[in-house]
């Protein structure tokens, strides 16, 4: 109890107080103080990256052991991961011999596999996006109906083929489409995100309050 | 009348991935375009910072992406470390996303070699330090404490490019190109630079306009469009120049599906 619960407690407290107070104290030393618990910082999350590995290995072994539908996907996960660990040793970090060629393994790897993937899934939304477009973007009501105009001029605006559509259909309007675009983001969509990130920010700060005094406990695994 | 607009909601979402897979594909086989994009204040603003930096002046860039946004960000990349190099400045290049940090060495590696810049003397490249948070606060106190060696190997301290910098007050001038979190906004909150800008994929650029307004970004390089934007003013026909097209052909077809399933949508609501 007093190592699982008390000790994390104190140490958030008194941190949390400390690097509050910090902040508004320009002295050498408060600045050291910082620089220094940031090197900590830096190096946990280091570690923790070894946990996350750790955790995600874990998590697909217990779908393969366990047979669960989708199972080969998890295996996919360790080829992967197995994989390229195998070719990094193997390679030693050193240079493809060969005319033309500046990468080691691991950058062939990552040239001609992640990066490869990566796009081709990303690249998968655009479809997908159509498609949910055409079924969902319907001017039901008035709101939604707001939300289409918005986004269609929106989208008019952001491509030359529609700035091109614009002035051939509308162009006795004096705004041009990528104006009207510009002022449908600086204005009601600023207005928007901005109250966004004020009620983000005061959520923050009242989260932070939670934690340092004990009331979030979350973070201790209490709760699950 | 009713059973057209009935079967054209019901349209088997097939078709719409084959009309995509047309429309992207039809610039292939027209050829391009050649439809300009009107440049924008907010990229404006970004070229003219740039613009504004005398020779040999550091210029931090971060770029905080991976693949997955490649055809968005690493134009954009390419088409600021370009302008950069055009200008003689001293380019600082890190990154906050691993899987992005081979491709950001490529840019800066590849457009430095274009230029005849060499390494350590012209530009540095970081690379990817974890804790992206703490490594803004860390370079907000001291650089070469937080990158003691760069993405190479070399150490920090002593390296020409970095004369005369010890911390991002040192930096007249950084641009960070995100595709997420980490990224523009983590910079605006814990880093310290004397002017910033920003470059985001388009899916979140509507998010970073209250910092624009605010004047905590000096502008913001939206999506492929902002990207083609700034070649534009680099009078230089790249990537993203070409990639419009594409955009273009797909955005009005989308804008055409709004319309057609509004169309029938009303058309059979009316009847009954």
């Amino acid at each position: 109890m007093f190592l699982r619960q008390y000790v994390p407690m104190a140490i958030a407290f008194v941190m949390g107080v400390v690097f509050a107070v910090q902040y508004y104290v320009p002295h050498p030393a408060s600045e050291e103080l910082l620089t220094t618990v940031n090197d900590w910082l830096i190096v946990v999350s280091g570690f923790s990256m070894v946990l996350g590995l750790a955790s995600l290995m874990g998590s697909h072994w217990a779908k393969v052991r366990r047979g669960v539908p989708g199972w080969g996907y998890s295996l996919v996960v360790f080829l992967g991961i197995l994989g390229t660990l195998a070719v990094g040793i193997a390679s030693k970090g050193k240079m493809f011999a060969g005319e033309g060629l500046t990468l080691t393994a691991l950058g062939w790897v990552y040239d001609n596999m992640l990066v490869p993937l990566q796009g081709t899934v990303f690249s998968l939304l655009a479809f997908f996006m159509a498609s949910a477009t055409f079924r969902t973007f319907r001017a039901r009501n008035l709101e939604a109906g707001l939300l289409l105009t918005a986004a269609f001029l929106v989208m008019l605006g952001h491509v030359p083929l529609g700035e091109y559509i614009w002035d051939k259909v509308l162009g006795f309007l004096p705004p041009k489409a990528d104006q009207v675009m510009g002022w449908i983001m600086n204005v009601p969509n600023m207005a928007a995100k901005r109250g966004i990130l004020l009620g983000v920010g005061l959520g923050m700060i009242a989260t932070s309050l939670k934690i340092i005094f004990g009331i979030e406990r979350a973070y201790m695994g209490e709760g699950e | 009348m009713r059973k057209l607009a009935e079967k054209i909601l019901s349209m088997d979402r097939r078709a719409i991935y084959l009309l995509m897979a047309s429309a992207a594909l039809l610039p292939f086989l027209t050829g391009p375009l050649g439809l300009p994009s009107r440049v924008s204040p907010e990229v404006k603003a970004v070229y003219d910072r740039i613009e504004s930096l005398p020779e040999g002046s550091p210029f931090l860039i971060s770029m905080d992406f991976d693949p997955a946004s490649k055809p968005e960000l690493y134009p954009m990349a390419e088409a600021l470390v370009r302008h950069a190099f055009r200008k003689n400045l001293r380019v600082i290049g890190m990154n906050l996303w691993v899987t992005g940090s081979g491709m950001a060495e490529k840019i800066l590696s590849d457009v430095a070699e274009e230029y005849g810049k060499k390494y350590g003397r012209d530009y540095v490249y970081l690379g990817w330090a974890p804790g992206a948070t703490n490594v803004i606060l860390g370079l907000g106190q001291d650089i070469y404490k937080t990158y003691p060696r760069d993405y190479y190997g070399n150490e920090t301290s002593g390296m020409p490019v970095l004369e005369g910098v010890r911390t991002l007050k040192d930096i007249p001038f950084m641009v960070d190109l995100a595709a997420g979190d980490p990224g523009i906004e983590t910079w605006v909150v814990y880093g310290k630079a004397k002017s910033m800008a920003g470059g985001c994929t388009a899916v979140i650029a509507p998010g970073m306009y209250a910092f624009l307004n605010s004047g905590q970004l000096v502008g913001l390089i939206g999506g492929m469009r902002g990207a083609a934007e700034y070649e534009a003013l680099l009078k230089e026909m790249g990537k993203a120049t070409v990639g419009m097209d594409i955009q273009s052909t797909t955005h009005v077809l989308i804008l055409g599906l709004i319309l057609l399933s509004n169309f029938a949508f009303f058309a059979t609501r009316r009847r009954r």
